[in-house]
């Protein structure tokens, strides 16, 4: 076996975090690659092979959209001794205090800006500054609540900031998740070695909410966590991270402005939110005072925030700080500010506004690294660029200079990442995080790396940059830390309302829909399945064909079950085929997003169980592609899928708390399991065959609903019409029966809170539904007419069915809808005509 | 009797303002936000003597607070179901601003002009520029030097622009050109633009409103290097000779204001080619038209669409009924004391 250490090689003349100049692994590193074996890389690739299965575990996720996708994660950490953390820490600290210093200014006295020490076009041109909250003050020390804080080491070995996150500050629940996998990878190193906790600085986090709450709010104030929601390349941190803290996930939709409050609409009321954790831009969060076109946000947001009803942080407008532009000018603020210099020194950046700095970067556009100030705005690598891109660039630059920076090149230090079975070195880059506290900043003992392809810079990471977990090294034994002792001066134990909203409602009732189709829809195709693979053509001697067909009869009518119940197709694509509604695998994706959206509300082993899910379907497709003419038997596939749905439905039993949410959860599966049980029984039902084709649909209709064995232990007969409907629709103890659906349905919508219009139809919906169930008289409609249909059953079966699906409708219209925002009517467009001027002319007034 | 009877020998005019507007729902709203831009600033020869904004029906929250300009910025919250909300911003005040003269007006070059302005501010010169600006009129006149975002600086701009600037020609005769210009270049059409209108599309068309108007001699000052913002307020109409005067004929207003080193702030109006005097009212200014707009708001309703009418009276009256109106009510004056504008 070759030492993979020894053919390690730093790719550049610049720093590598783990080897000296001289070739020797820093003391550090020296010991993790010895304790988890850097020299073997059959070890370090199935190190890697774990992390990839429990991100896929976690439902571990960046981006999305179609831009979605798994995050990705190195196995070694990048490795800090205490030595250099202590010197990263505080200039983290230092940075943070003058930063919180700006914002305080620009939205506040703006001294900086009349004083000559910030230009204020440089201010005021910035599309993160929002005038629509000047002088808003949060209460508190700071105004910068938090700040995410961008660092690379450069080739020198010295640390330099890049960049500084202060808008939507976003990785720290990454941070914390990354830490558990990797933490689980490396077991062994982790629990060995002594490596500063990141868990602290949550509890952090949650003092400095406590801090910066409104006067108003008591000694426990009610935060939440805004999210645009899960189509946001962040959804998973900010899901993450609202769980790490607690707080509910909210989207703009579920809160309302009311009486100089915010509040967050729970089922049939509303409940107080002090401070909002604000990750949707600033600009989208109130359609009243900001962008008039957003339906991520609040209308009176801006309002109530000015009053003093509400806290957000970071306060709206924090944007200003991420400006690139204020690079230029930091050390000269450190100095009159706090009199000191910087500790950590930001890339060397020029800003255009300013004459001079504006030609340099013009005549060395060759060798710069370009960039608008604009959040968001792609960076320009000029040594990349064309001639003539240059000459349109500078043209650019030149009509609105304050706009844009110019920036040196940074050679970021390269650490160790695994690829396949060997190492490789990679640039890699530092996101760490700093939150408010009553002395200074906290800063945590970790964050986020990035590594980019190697050779690469790393200006900024791309789409398929894996992350690190970032180690801080500890010479003093961590002392245990109670994950719930969250405060020095906290009350005793205060039972917090833990009511949901209407969107995070629906969604858990859809979960619970579509946990249930899938499910439904897997015994279906599979008990189908089976029968068509048993009875396959040549073997069906003694059961009657198809007239003009070599199928028998049977098979004819299980197929048509198929296409009306699930859709058409072959059973195997009725599993597999993500695209085609109706089938196992749509429902598997609806489930996995509607999962996604609550993911405050579900046990962390849901993504375990979901992963399995995905695994199981992936798996068998992968298997139809190698032998594409194999007879395509559904049965493995299906028992496989049938295990993870059970995990769940067991999760779903025993895991969670019997609220509001889970109570509409069980309703959405009540009623999508009552409704597959009636189309599947007039879908096989309708018209009598022969006996033994009869008796082999009801076989297959009672295994699809789990209730064969039932039914042989309790009738041990030829399957019959009457008695399979007594088990499956009137029987109250059969868990799979019509009637059990019904009132386990009631009995779910009776714990939800009934919105103030009340619930009358969605209530005589299901009470008619009980009552037919009640009429039935099965002698009668097992029974044929002579033309052999059984008609009467059919008709109360379907008066069931629309009721079934009215009733859904009706839960979502009284449950989860809320009137919509809109903007007004412009009221412009109706200005003085310049007749006015023919009037003052007549008067002889107009010189 | 005319209206020149009215002015007394200051050169005072007094007016009631009432500007009214009434939207109509086709279903129920159970709640309605609105912020409003519709009550006048003091100072620059405008005497605010009563001001005030009626909601109905009443407003369950009102607020108010001068907002980055120094505007006053209303704030309201309607909680009472309805299909029909109007809104009314009434005043009663005493205008005594003369006309410009441009001959009166400080000589400095445009491109002298633009050197000040742009070294204003600028990075280690602090304090007192030198210029009597400082503090936030430094603010404000590095701001509206800025594009915004109905100020695009684009090349058409420029290009209609730079007629107005020749070498060495004193700012105040620029603009004045520039105003001219503008007024003879363009055709004024009720309905030709939308709020959204660009200035492109106004330079293809060449047909506009006041905001347009307003928003171009703007970007041509702007693209030079020069600050300008924009101004919105009411113009006094009169009727035809022999006519009296008709309820709800006047209508909104928006001009363009060119700060000039040495001189100020020259408010200018390019839909009546004439700078601006004591017919005119201003409510408030701003980058452009979106920092000024008079009334905007937001509705939770399950209806779909709604109508809108608008009435605003801007009534002469005499020195004798301004006095009644001072005396019969309390000064509603600004929100809080010390707050700044820029």
């Amino acid at each position: 076996m070759t030492d993979l250490l020894a053919g390690y090689r730093a790719a550049g003349p610049g720093h590598d975090e783990m080897l000296q100049s001289t070739g020797a692994a820093r003391e550090a590193w020296a010991q993790m690659a010895d304790l988890v074996d850097l020299h073997d890389g059959a070890a370090l690739a199935a190190r890697s092979h774990d992390v990839v299965e429990l991100l896929a575990n976690n439902g571990v996720r960046q981006g999305a959209g179609n831009e979605e996708r798994p995050w990705l994660l190195d196995p070694l950490p990048v490795l800090f001794d205490e030595a250099q953390w202590a010197h990263v820490e505080a200039g983290l600290r230092q940075r943070a205090l003058l930063l919180d210093h700006i914002l305080t200014d620009v939205y506040g006295d703006a001294e900086l800006l009349t004083s000559g020490l910030l230009p204020p076009a440089l201010v005021l041109g910035h599309p993160g500054f929002v005038r629509a909250v000047n002088d808003i003050r949060n209460p508190g020390v700071h105004q910068l609540f938090m700040v995410g804080t961008d660092l690379a080491r450069n080739a020198d070995g010295s640390w330099q900031v890049l960049a500084d996150r202060a808008q939507t500050p976003s990785g720290m629940g990454f941070a914390m998740q990354d830490r558990r996998i990797v933490a689980e990878v490396l077991s062994g190193l982790y629990r060995h070695a002594r490596i500063r906790r990141i868990g602290p600085f949550f509890q952090a986090m949650r003092r400095a909410v406590r801090d910066a709450a409104p006067a108003g709010a008591g000694t426990t104030p009610r935060a939440a966590l805004l999210t645009p929601g899960p189509y946001s390349p962040a959804a998973f941190d900010q899901a993450y991270l609202a769980t790490m803290l607690g707080y509910p996930l909210v989207e703009g939709e579920d809160l309302v402005v009311e009486d100089g409050r915010l509040w967050m609409r729970a089922l049939g009321k509303l409940e107080p939110v002090d401070v909002l954790l604000r990750h949707v831009d600033a600009e989208y969060c109130d359609p009243l005072d900001l962008r008039g076109d957003s339906r991520l946000g609040v209308p009176g947001l801006v309002e109530v925030a000015r009053n003093g009803g509400v806290t957000i942080v970071n306060p709206l407008g924090s944007g200003v700080i991420d400006n690139p532009g204020l690079l230029t000018y930091l050390p000269r603020l450190a100095r009159s500010i706090l009199g000191e210099e910087l500790i950590i020194p930001s890339t060397v950046t020029y800003w255009c506004g300013e004459r001079s700095m504006c030609s340099h970067v013009i005549a060395n556009l060759d060798r710069l690294v370009i960039r608008s100030t604009a959040p968001g705005a792609p960076v320009l690598r000029g040594w990349e660029l064309t001639i003539a891109e240059r000459a349109d660039l500078a043209v650019r630059i030149a009509t609105e200079p304050y706009l844009w920076v110019g920036q040196e090149r940074v050679e970021a230090s390269t650490t160790p990442a695994v690829n396949g079975g060997l190492l490789e070195a990679r640039p890699t880059q530092l996101r760490t995080f700093a939150v408010s506290g009553a002395d200074g900043y906290e800063v945590m003992s970790g964050g986020v790396a990035r590594i980019a392809a190697a050779g690469s810079d790393v200006v900024e990471p791309g789409p398929n940059d894996a992350a690190k977990d970032v180690w801080v090294l500890s010479s003093l034994p961590h002392a245990y830390s109670d994950p719930w002792a969250t405060d020095d001066a906290g009350p005793g134990p205060v039972s917090l309302p833990t009511s949901i909203s209407p969107g995070s409602a629906e969604d858990l009732f859809w979960f619970g829909r579509y946990t249930e189709r899938a499910e439904g829809t897997t015994r279906l195709v599979r008990a189908v399945g089976d029968r068509l693979s048993d009875y396959s053509v040549t073997t069906t001697s003694g059961f009657p064909l198809r007239p003009g067909s070599d199928e028998p009869v049977v098979l004819a009518v299980l197929r048509q079950v198929l296409i009306d119940v699930v859709g058409d197709g072959e059973p195997a694509r009725l599993v597999l085929d993500a695209r085609q509604p109706g089938t196992v695998a749509h429902a598997l994706a609806r489930m996995a997003r509607s999962a996604s959206s609550v993911r405050d509300q579900l046990s962390s082993d849901t993504w375990a169980a979901l992963s399995a899910l995905e695994r199981a379907l992936s798996a068998e497709r992968r298997r139809q592609d190698r032998d594409p003419d194999a007879v395509a038997d559904v049965g493995p596939v299906a028992a496989r899928l049938i295990e993870g749905l059970l995990a769940i439905a067991g999760i779903l039993a025993e895991s969670m708390e019997r609220d509001v949410g889970w109570c509409l959860m069980d309703a959405g599966r009540r009623l999508e399991r009552s409704q597959q049980l009636v189309d599947v029984l007039v879908a096989s039902l309708h018209t009598v065959h022969g006996r033994a084709d009869d008796s082999l649909v009801i076989e297959s209709v009672l295994i699809a609903h789990e209730s064969a064995i039932t039914y042989r232990r309790r009738y041990q007969s030829q399957p019959r019409v009457e008695s399979m409907l007594a088990l499956l629709l009137l029987d109250e103890h059969n868990p799979r029966s019509l009637r059990f659906q019904l009132r386990e349905l009631a009995a779910s919508l009776d714990q939800v809170p009934a919105p103030a219009r009340g619930t009358r139809t969605r209530d005589e919906l299901l009470s008619d539904v009980v009552d037919l169930l009640d009429e039935l008289d099965l002698a009668t409609i097992a029974t044929p007419d002579a033309d052999g249909h059984r008609t009467t059953l059919v008709t109360t079966l379907e008066s069931m069915s629309w009721r079934l699906r009215e009733l859904g409708d009706e839960i979502a219209r009284v449950h989860f809808t809320h009137p919509v925002p809109v903007p007004w009517l412009d009221a412009s467009g109706t200005f003085a005509t310049p007749s006015s001027r023919g009037a003052l002319e007549e008067n002889g007034e107009l010189t | 009797m005319s209206s020149r009877q009215k002015e007394d020998r200051t050169g005072a005019r007094h007016y009631r303002l009432a500007h009214r507007t009434t939207y109509t729902y086709p279903g129920v709203v159970t709640s309605s936000y609105g912020r409003a831009v519709m009550l006048p600033r003091e100072g620059g020869g405008q005497q605010v003597h009563t001001s005030a904004l009626h909601i109905s029906p009443t407003a369950a929250q009102t607020g108010e607070h001068r907002d980055f300009h120094g505007n006053r910025s209303s704030y309201f919250k309607v909680d009472t179901e309805h299909s029909e909300l109007e809104v009314l911003a009434e005043s009663v005040l005493t205008v005594t601003r003369k006309q410009a003269q441009v001959d009166r007006m400080p000589m400095i070059s445009w491109s002298q002009a633009a050197e000040v302005t742009h070294t204003l501010g600028a990075p280690g010169r602090g304090g007192d520029s030198g210029h009597g600006v400082n503090g936030n009129a430094v603010i404000a006149v590095s701001e509206a030097m800025l594009a915004s975002q109905m100020i695009d600086l684009t090349e058409e701009v420029r290009a209609f622009a730079a007629p107005s600037f020749g070498p060495g020609t004193p700012l105040a005769h620029v603009v004045a050109d520039l105003c001219s210009r503008i007024n003879s270049e363009l055709e004024y059409k009720s309905g030709s633009t939308t709020i959204h209108t660009r200035l492109p599309e106004l330079l293809e068309k060449r047909q506009g409103v006041c905001q347009d108007f307003a928003h171009l001699l703007i970007a041509c000052v702007r693209s030079m290097g020069l600050a300008a913002r924009y101004v919105s307020g009411y113009i006094e109409t009169n009727p035809p000779p022999g006519r009296p005067k008709l309820r709800g004929v006047d209508a909104s207003h928006a001009w363009a204001s060119v700060w000039v080193p040495g001189g100020g702030w020259l408010h200018v109006d390019p839909t009546n080619d004439q700078f601006i005097d004591n017919r005119y009212v201003v409510l408030g200014w701003g980058r452009d038209y979106r920092d000024v707009s008079p009334l905007r708001g937001i509705v939770f309703t399950e209806g779909k669409g709604s109508s809108l009418k608008v009435g605003v009276d801007l009534m002469e009256l005499s020195a004798q009924e301004v006095e009644d109106v001072r005396s019969s009510h309390v000064t509603s004056g600004p929100p809080r004391a010390g707050a700044r504008g820029r």
